[in-house]
């Protein structure tokens, strides 16, 4: 298992966005993907990794097969919802590898190597603590509802909005409440140098990695490809 | 400086309050996104960003009159910037959320995070911000064109595929969006005053 630096992750999905904006052609934009695949397989997380393949090259297919459609409508229409999906394909693969390959503390480390403010970092480190929390009380607020024969429904949005939202807020705001005082505990608050239990570091396949993905962007832009 | 127990000053509280609110926003806009997608299929680019602005009022209206300190607002918008780009929308999302964000935050200081107009509209403004992940709808089009011109198609064929992708439709876009935005947000400090004062929250 070899799991790249979170800093080449995210430097990766920059280098996917990249892509849209340069309008690359077709032989760019698959040498990227594999690019992309490769880290993904090595990862451990295979499965979600051949689902993307298969994806990728069953659009690349169909839109090399819809090529001389012609005037047929219907091919017309799928050729180019192929088209359209397999452009956004390298930004949702590059962030799927992202979130499913790195952990929240590697994460935290590596934005603080990269100097971002410490605040921005304590508001992240909340948001993906806490989405599993408000998937929990959704259910229960849920099941609470139907125990008093109120439903969720289209019929009164305005009510269903008010009975699930008020709650999941009332709950939010005690959590915070909680939350700050379990983190202001541990010393979240000090100034300072934080220590972490995580320790990243560029290694040098990190460095080469970057500049492998690099390549074939520099070759399109230089006319080689 | 850090000693200094400045009242207009993030501190921790804050930064975890935001965190949470953040979250719960972000929630709400995923679930937009999806039943956006299946109540009205192929216009939900259009009408995605109004849907989350409508339901997504309460939790706006609670961040500001919990966290009334100037920079709450900017860092909910990084923070939903972040979360867009990790998890592989355009980067254009990114620069969205954070002017408008921005934007918000220097109207609602305007009002000392008190005027409860001033509020209202440093929501709009927000949620302008949730144009972001839409975005490349519009400005990516050249991208998308050139691709399918390289292919060999009929250019004809391509401009009226795409005649519903213009600035007529960014225009219902925005349209929609203010007005959502206003329902919702008022729908929210309605809210605010039938719960969370009465239970003292706030």
């Amino acid at each position: 298992m070899i799991c790249l630096d979170p800093r080449v992750k995210l430097y990766l999905l920059l280098e996917a966005n990249l892509l849209l904006f340069f309008h690359v052609n077709t032989v760019t934009e698959v040498i990227i993907v594999v690019l992309f695949l490769l880290p993904f397989f090595l990862s451990g997380k295979t499965k979600s990794a051949l689902r993307f393949t298969i994806i990728y090259m069953l659009l690349l297919i169909i839109g090399m097969m819809t090529d001389s459609a012609g005037t047929n409508t219907l091919l017309n229409f799928v050729a180019m919802a192929a088209v359209g999906i397999r452009m956004i394909l390298p930004c949702l693969i590059a962030g799927a590898y992202a979130f499913s390959t790195t952990t929240p503390s590697e994460l935290f480390c590596a934005l603080r190597k990269c100097h971002i403010p410490e605040g921005i970092i304590i508001t992240c480190a909340v948001v993906i603590r806490f989405f599993p929390t408000v998937m929990e009380d959704y259910r229960q607020i849920r099941d609470g509802m139907a125990m008093r024969n109120i439903y969720i429904g289209m019929f009164h949005p305005l009510q269903s909005l008010e009975y699930v939202i008020i709650p999941l807020l009332m709950n939010g705001s005690t959590v915070a409440r909680d939350l700050s005082v379990a983190a202001l505990t541990k010393g979240i608050g000090l100034s300072g140098r934080h220590t972490s239990m995580v320790q990243i570091k560029m290694q040098i396949y990190d460095w080469i990695y970057m500049i492998i993905s690099t390549i074939p962007l520099i070759m399109f832009k230089g006319g080689f490809l | 400086m850090k000693k200094m127990n400045n009242a207009n000053r993030l501190d921790v509280p804050d930064f975890i309050s935001i965190g949470i609110y953040t979250a719960i926003y972000f929630v709400l806009v995923t679930i937009a996104t999806f039943s956006s997608g299946i109540l009205f299929a192929g216009f939900a680019y259009v009408l995605l960003p109004a849907l989350a602005t409508l339901i997504s009022g309460c939790v706006y209206m609670l961040m500001v009159a919990k966290v009334p300190k100037f920079g709450a607002i900017t860092i909910m918008g990084i923070v939903m910037g972040l979360f867009f780009f990790a998890s592989g929308h355009f980067i254009l999302s990114f620069g969205a959320n954070i002017v408008c964000g921005v934007l918000a935050d220097i109207i609602c200081k305007i009002g000392k995070y008190k005027n409860k107009m001033l509020i209202l509209l440093s929501y709009i403004v927000f949620s302008f911000g949730l144009t972001g992940p839409v975005l490349p709808m519009w400005f990516m089009k050249d991208a998308y064109v050139a691709n399918l011109i390289e292919r060999g198609k009929d250019a004809a064929y391509i401009d009226a595929m795409f005649a519903s992708i213009n600035m007529g439709t960014f225009g219902i876009c925005c349209i929609a969006i203010l007005i959502c935005a206003i329902i919702g947000g008022i729908f929210g400090q309605r809210m605010m005053k039938k719960h969370f004062q009465k239970a003292g929250i706030i």
